[in-house]
């Protein structure tokens, strides 16, 4: 019976589908690109601090220009962690980005968002990270949170300060935040701190990511570069991430936006590697194209796709983590093109193996936030996750003994072999594949219906795990104190 | 005593042929009524079954393996009982008509007749009308079910329905039809008593075809 | 005559500097008023690109490249003529706000005024309230733009606006505000004059404003 008798030598088993955007040469010549450019050109930096690191570091340094010597960007390069552990909010190690482990999640800091219950599209509130919140507790697809849209009807120096404590007090996933500067960046590591039980403990095992955008080509704000350096300074991960896209901050060709995408994201690598040794650093990040007729960054191009593949293959090149795009559209509402774009967007990222793929839940170019698109694509990352598994062939799999025993004309419907393996096709919970008289007894409803469902009844019903009433207090009271700085500062 | 009967429910829930055969057995060397054994065990566990499939949480190869310890049951038990005291939902012919070797769809169906506590005889593929007709004669159905999947094959439907006329069987049985190209249209024209989409529906159009 | 006027109208629409810089000269040796260059032949193949941009028949890159042609023509023809005969739009003093170094939208904006035949005074990005009040005095703008990316920046917005009315300069000057988090609301909320979505519309808002 036992087809194993044999040993099989050099045989490779469960290749999952393969996708490079770039070869090894390729990725070569790009970052041999982005360090001639920051030799040659340099980067416009404004952070008197990061001026003094870079000139100490030895860079040339020429007013607010610094060119950086490749050398010490390749020092950079190899002096950062190849593997970033991330914890969930209990202390539990539960995103490893390494390898080409991928994990999606949604994104921070739209300027509307949909209301899931009246659909109307508004300015972010507190209440709707509450529920951004709670919605990506619930997803099993979503792995880590993020704002979802920028709360305004708080302070407004501290809707970072209170979207994070939003997402503290509903989430127990990890959480990726920006801020507006140090003192909110201090306030966001002191709540998490009080979360994970000291800095210590955040240190260690952090379930956070500090966020910092900066604004290519080659120019680096106060803001930017010092939260790269502070994050360095307070040992927390940091994702630095050049939102850059072709035509309009990079030349229209792809692999120049790549030349300055990587650029851009090597000196805040150089900086926080100038601060400490070894800090965690993620590079990003948004890399798409201007639409050359309405003048949007796009965020459901097919470029997207390619460039951030491509960026991906470089970080990889590095063996520095990615934090990459997908599941994102330019759509105005859940149609169809939406459907088109999330789900390539969230395959190819996928495909790329980048390790965090965030924007699960932009839509209209970035501008909105829609927690029914974010629970749409947990439903398409569902799918993609199956399909980068791949297909498994070994004997188990290849069942030749069951194959025999039912023989022609029979059916495998009732067999063990079926109950031991039919669990790993995937169950869809919001495609629907009823019959017609089924689908039409249950309202012929369009999957626009079905996560909007979804989405409301996570929000009505979802219960996340609370913290202590301590760790909740130590909490308000450090947004009680970041209240009183900014009050001080007006 | 009643601990049998939530064990044995329990077991063919979750499918576990071995387990239900056991229980069964000492269920009756402990002197329990086989009848109460059928009606308070392995049809209540069938039942949540049932209710489990249509809400999604239990897929068709589950609900066979179900089926299937339920059966194994019944096999040990109903050698105990008068026939007449044997629970039966009913007893359903079916088959593949003529000119169509389609076997799953079918059998699924079948198998999801079993499971509803259905007696069902399994006249085959490639089934022509005197073979119904046959098997009709022979077993007394409350309900035949033909399948097909071809639109040249579903045709042979008539022509059963037409010989059941003449052989003046028509009234004593009820005639429904299944099959990827049949629709309720098709089965109001050949003059069928119904049409279900799925396996799952066969069975509940059957309880309605006789309630 | 009427030649140059058409020739250099098509070379502006399709963006040939050289071109345009070539029959400018031209036309002016051979004796055709100069106000008559620019408003038959510069702006009128201008009028064309921003039609054809509208209709998602052109592409910014190619605007631009439309307008850098038509301005390198009124380079040539502005000294000859007075300059209240110059035509202009109008005037727009244009900036990004304090503590806000996001250059590309404001600067498309510009681009987009110019090629519409505003003249435009850029006074580049992390500009204080001062900045902008120093502009309106010295060069006395019809309008003043300012544009934020950061939900934080935006709000000094309101700060120039406030200083404006404090100098008594508010009614002097219109107030038009843009940028990725900017709505109406925001606008109607700060008291600017106006508010758009995107560089084509900026241009609109500011004929409407000045109409």
């Amino acid at each position: 019976m036992s087809r194993s008798q044999y040993v099989r030598a050099n045989y490779q088993v469960n290749a999952t589908p393969q996708l490079k955007m770039l070869s090894d040469d390729q990725c070569e010549n790009v970052l041999n690109g982005a360090l001639e450019v920051l030799e040659r050109t340099g980067a416009e930096i404004h952070s008197e601090e990061a001026l003094e690191i870079f000139r100490k570091g030895g860079c040339w340094v020429d007013g607010n220009m610094v060119c950086f010597p490749s050398h010490l960007v390749e020092w950079a390069i190899r002096s950062a962690p190849s593997r970033i552990v991330i914890s969930n909010q209990k202390g539990e190690r539960t995103m490893f980005l390494e390898g080409q482990n991928v994990y999606y999640g949604p994104g921070p800091t739209n300027t509307y968002t949909i209301d899931p219950f009246t659909g109307e599209r508004r300015r972010a509130k507190k209440s709707d990270t509450v529920r951004a919140a709670k919605v990506i507790d619930a997803l099993p697809n979503i792995s880590f949170a993020m704002d979802c849209g920028t709360v305004m009807d708080v302070t407004p120096t501290l809707s970072d300060v209170h979207a994070f404590q939003a997402m503290l007090e509903n989430t127990n996933k990890p959480i990726i935040h920006w801020g507006f500067g140090i003192d909110q960046y201090q306030d966001i590591i002191d709540m998490a701190a009080a979360v994970a039980g000291g800095l210590e403990a955040l240190q260690r095992d952090p379930f956070i990511l500090l966020y910092s955008e900066s604004s290519p080509p080659l120019r680096h704000s106060v803001e930017a570069i010092d939260k790269a350096i502070f994050a360095a300074k307070n040992n927390i991960p940091i994702v630095y991430t050049p939102c850059t896209f072709s035509g309009g901050v990079a030349p229209a060709t792809m692999a120049a936006t790549l030349v300055i995408a990587v650029a851009d994201s090597l000196v805040g690598l150089v900086a926080g590697q100038l601060v400490r040794k070894g800090s965690g650093f993620v590079m990003g990040g948004l890399i798409s194209t201007m639409d050359m007729s309405s003048t949007i960054l796009s965020y459901g191009a097919a470029e997207l796709s390619l460039l951030s593949a491509g960026l991906t293959a470089v970080a990889r090149y590095m063996k520095i983590p990615m934090f990459s795009t997908g599941g994102c559209s330019d759509s105005k509402v859940i149609d169809t093109q939406m459907g088109i774009e999330a789900a390539f967007s969230i395959l190819i990222a996928g495909l790329s193996g980048a390790n965090l793929i965030h924007d699960c839940s932009y839509m209209e170019y970035g501008a909105t936030s829609s927690l029914d698109l974010m629970t749409m694509d947990d439903e398409i990352i569902g799918m993609v996750k199956k399909i980068l598994g791949g297909v498994l062939v070994d004997d188990e799999h290849l069942a030749l003994d069951v194959i025999d025993k039912v023989g022609p004309g029979g059916h495998y419907l009732a067999d063990d072999h079926t109950m031991d393996h039919f669990r790993e096709f995937w169950a869809p919970t919001l495609i629907n594949r009823l019959r017609f008289d089924g689908w039409k007894a249950e309202g012929s409803k369009t999957m626009a219906q079905r996560v909007k469902e979804k989405t409301q009844d996570i929000i009505n019903n979802h219960k996340p795990e609370q913290k202590s009433e301590s760790v909740l207090k130590e909490i308000q009271a450090i947004v009680d104190r970041a209240e009183a700085r900014e009050a001080n500062k007006r | 005593m009643p601990n049998y009967y939530e064990e044995i429910s329990q077991n063919v829930i979750t499918g576990q042929l071995d387990r239900v055969k056991q229980l069964t057995q000492q269920a009756i060397g402990a002197g329990n009524n086989p009848v109460e054994i059928i009606n308070q065990g392995l049809i209540p566990g069938m039942s949540v079954v049932g209710a489990r499939f249509k809400a999604g949480q239990m897929y068709v190869p589950e609900v066979l393996m179900s089926a299937r310890a339920m059966n194994a049951g019944m096999d040990l038990v109903k050698p105990l009982i008068l026939t007449k005291d044997i629970p039966s939902a009913g007893k359903v012919v079916i088959g593949t008509v003529k000119g169509d070797l389609h076997d799953i769809g079918k059998n699924l169906v079948g198998m999801m007749l079993e499971s509803a506590g259905f007696t069902v005889i399994n006249v085959g593929v490639d089934a022509g009308p005197e073979k119904f007709l046959q098997s009709i004669k022979e077993h007394q159905p409350g309900v035949i079910g033909m399948s097909a999947l071809l639109t040249t094959t579903m045709l042979a439907m008539k022509d059963t329905i037409e010989l059941l006329k003449e052989e003046g069987l028509r009234d004593k049985v009820k005639v429904m039809i299944g099959g990827a190209p049949i629709s309720q249209d098709f089965a109001d024209e050949i003059g069928a008593d119904g049409f279900a989409p799925d396996a799952g529906s066969a069975a509940d159009l059957c309880k309605k075809l006789l309630a």
